[in-house]
């Protein structure tokens, strides 16, 4: 093993320096600046995303304990990118916020440990490298999520967030023990799971289990909702984008690379799942009044219709679920944006708080209407085109009646996401938002993410580049 | 005789599990759990991986028992009971343990394991050291890493949910 071998892992490695010297500068700041951290925690992490598209070859080190190639490169760069939207819109809530003062430079710090646990989540070659990366991308947030621990909300959300986390680790490692039992060993190149063992299926379903938790299919869902009402709003969007985002990229992996062979078996298990998430999360999301809550269950179903993706196990769906992913992060981003800055103007998050909107912040609620034009999935507006790519890879796996499910879903959907449009520009509201000033960062991120809606569903080499790197069975 | 200690120990660890989570008072409960996985720890003794057992005992039974011990005496009043769970949860509760329980007995009983020819040696104190900071194939030290940075994260983690402001700011 050679030196530059080392550049293999440059994202990872990048991050690490990051945080390294985030942890020197923390020190070097007095209690007064420490809100110059925020800065310099945004634009140092430019380079990173660039690093990211640097070297895209294909390797492995440590011992097969590590792979990387273009694929896995490429959904780091998109959770990388999804993380550098979740730092912008911070920045005014971390300096804004009294509480939050002397503990600014945790914030970063732990955020991007969580992602250096995504990145090696990706990038994990062995079931233990596996394991430690998923709790690395977990507990930080556990903790992010009781961030406001004088609000009994927050804490709640912390509390529930590392149970359920830890509930769903055991699960998890209750299947990987019994794949262990059934092949002897942890490394994915070694571990060909041929037949429909009675212990290898039982292994899988376990350890499906647990990483539905983290995705929250339903029926994994429950802790969703109150831990994205409870935590704060940044938070919130890095749980409902990276998080399930991650855990939908190895899903996918460890579903094609490992257990390619027992796809008659998973197949059954995700479509069952796809159809009582896609429903469960609109049934929900229609009667939800806060607005955190209602993008909690929108985020649920939206996890639905990534199942549909993965069913088929094909290169043209696994290529639908990175393209939507990246288009879900722009679009949810742009959502909690949005939240986020009328929260922290004024402390509001019912859903007829937004009523009359319009008048007060028109551009806020432009914004705010294509982002949820895209998580319906209106065109011209890129969900339009990942939710299509989403159907017809179901309908190339032949599974009518889901996709016909699905459809009716996104009708569904669409109601309830018309409704907050409709809040926002028709409704009259006696004391509506006042009109807000957002600050630099805020503003950049919101603006990247709408480019990032408009755009990504026109710009055809995204979705090619895409597709010649995806993996199929 | 190895089986009937076998079977000691483990009607050991599944009683006190089973009383440590069924107990209404928490400090009985954190001692039933120090039982249980001292048990656990005889386990690896009769399988001769000592090493596996000395860590067991040091860390969990000496460390993270008198850890939940002294939280729980630091905390919350020693006397008080937790409240009579509803029957129909109970009830609910057990069904799900015995059938999920019963199928994974099944699934364990029911599978062929392939028996390994070569014989079972215990790795000692060494090969560990070793294998951990090795990094060719079969080397842990990425994953060694991969902790540290879990415990740097943990450890931040800690101080932003017990950080408190000043009370004059």
């Amino acid at each position: 093993m050679s030196w530059s071998d080392f550049f293999l892992m440059q994202q990872e490695l990048a991050l690490i320096l990051l945080a390294l010297v985030l942890l020197v500068v923390e020190i070097s700041l007095d209690t007064e600046n420490k809100h110059k951290i925020i800065p310099v925690a945004n634009f140092l992490f430019i380079p990173i995303l660039v690093i990211g598209f640097l070297n895209t070859s294909t390797g492995s080190l440590f011992g097969d304990m590590y792979i990387t190639d273009p694929t896995r490169i490429l959904m780091k760069n998109i959770l990388n990118v999804g993380v550098f939207l979740v730092f912008l819109q911070v920045s005014n809530w971390l300096k804004t916020q009294a509480n939050n003062r002397n503990r600014i430079s945790e914030f970063y710090l732990l955020i991007i440990s969580s992602l250096i646990g995504v990145n090696y989540l990706i990038s994990a070659g062995n079931f233990l490298m596996f394991y430690l990366s998923l709790e690395l991308t977990s507990i930080p947030i556990a903790a992010l999520a009781a961030y406001e621990q004088y609000k009994h909300k927050s804490a709640e959300a912390g509390i529930k967030m590392i149970l359920s986390s830890a509930f769903s680790s055991g699960i998890l490692l209750f299947g990987l023990s019994l794949l262990y039992a059934g092949t002897g060993t942890l490394n994915y190149g070694a571990m060909a799971i041929a037949s429909v063992d009675l212990i290898q299926s039982m292994g899988f379903i376990f350890f499906f289990s647990g990483l539905a938790f983290k995705i929250s299919i339903v029926p994994f869902h429950l802790w969703t909702a109150d831990v994205y009402e409870g935590a704060p709003v940044a938070v919130t969007s890095y749980l409902s984008v990276i998080s399930k985002g991650v855990a939908v990229f190895v899903l996918a992996i460890v579903l094609i690379t490992l257990f390619g062979e027992i796809q008659g078996l998973w197949q059954e298990v995700i479509y069952v799942t796809a159809i009582l998430t896609m429903t469960i999360g609109n049934l929900f999301a229609i009667r939800q009044k806060n607005i955190k809550r209602f993008l909690a269950f929108s985020s649920i179903a939206q996890a639905g219709f990534i199942l549909l993706g993965l069913v088929g196990g094909s290169n043209f769906g696994t290529t639908a679920v990175l393209y939507f992913v990246l288009i879900y992060i722009f679009s949810n981003l742009a959502a909690f944006g949005v939240v986020s800055v009328i929260q922290n103007a004024s402390d509001k998050e019912n859903i007829y708080d937004y009523n009359g909107l319009y008048k007060t912040n028109p551009r806020l609620s432009l914004v705010m209407m294509l982002a949820l034009f895209s998580l319906a999935g209106i065109p011209p507006v890129a969900g339009f085109f990942g939710k299509f790519f989403l159907f017809a890879a179901a309908a190339e796996a032949g599974m009518y009646v889901l996709l016909l499910i699905a459809v009716l879903n996104a009708i569904i959907s669409l109601y309830y996401y018309l409704l907050v449009v409709k809040a926002m520009f028709i409704n009259s509201n006696d004391q509506p938002v006042p009109k807000i000033e957002s600050d630099f960062f805020a503003r950049a991120g919101l603006i990247l993410c709408t480019a990032g809606i408009i755009i990504t569903g026109f710009i055809s080499w995204i979705y090619e580049y895409m597709l010649n790197n995806s993996f199929g069975i | 005789m190895e089986t009937y200690i076998f079977y000691i120990l483990a009607g050991a660890i599944l009683i006190f599990a089973l009383l440590s989570v069924t107990t209404r008072r928490v400090l009985r409960a954190a001692v039933y759990l120090l039982f249980a996985l001292g048990s656990t720890a005889g386990i690896y003794f009769m399988v001769e991986f000592l090493f596996l057992a000395a860590v067991q005992l040091l860390v969990y039974v000496g460390g993270v028992v008198v850890l939940i011990i002294f939280s729980i005496l630091l905390t919350s009043q020693i006397n008080d009971r937790l409240e009579q769970p509803e029957w129909l949860k109970v009830m609910a509760t057990m069904l799900l343990v015995v059938v999920g329980a019963g199928l994974s007995l099944f699934v364990i009983r029911e599978y062929d394991f392939n028996i390994s020819e070569t014989a079972m040696t215990a790795p000692t104190v060494s090969d560990i050291g070793l294998k951990l900071l090795s990094y060719g194939p079969g080397g842990y030290v990425l994953p060694f890493e991969v902790i540290s940075i879990l415990l740097l994260a943990a450890m931040i983690g800690a101080i932003v949910i017990a950080k408190r402001m000043k009370e004059n700011d």
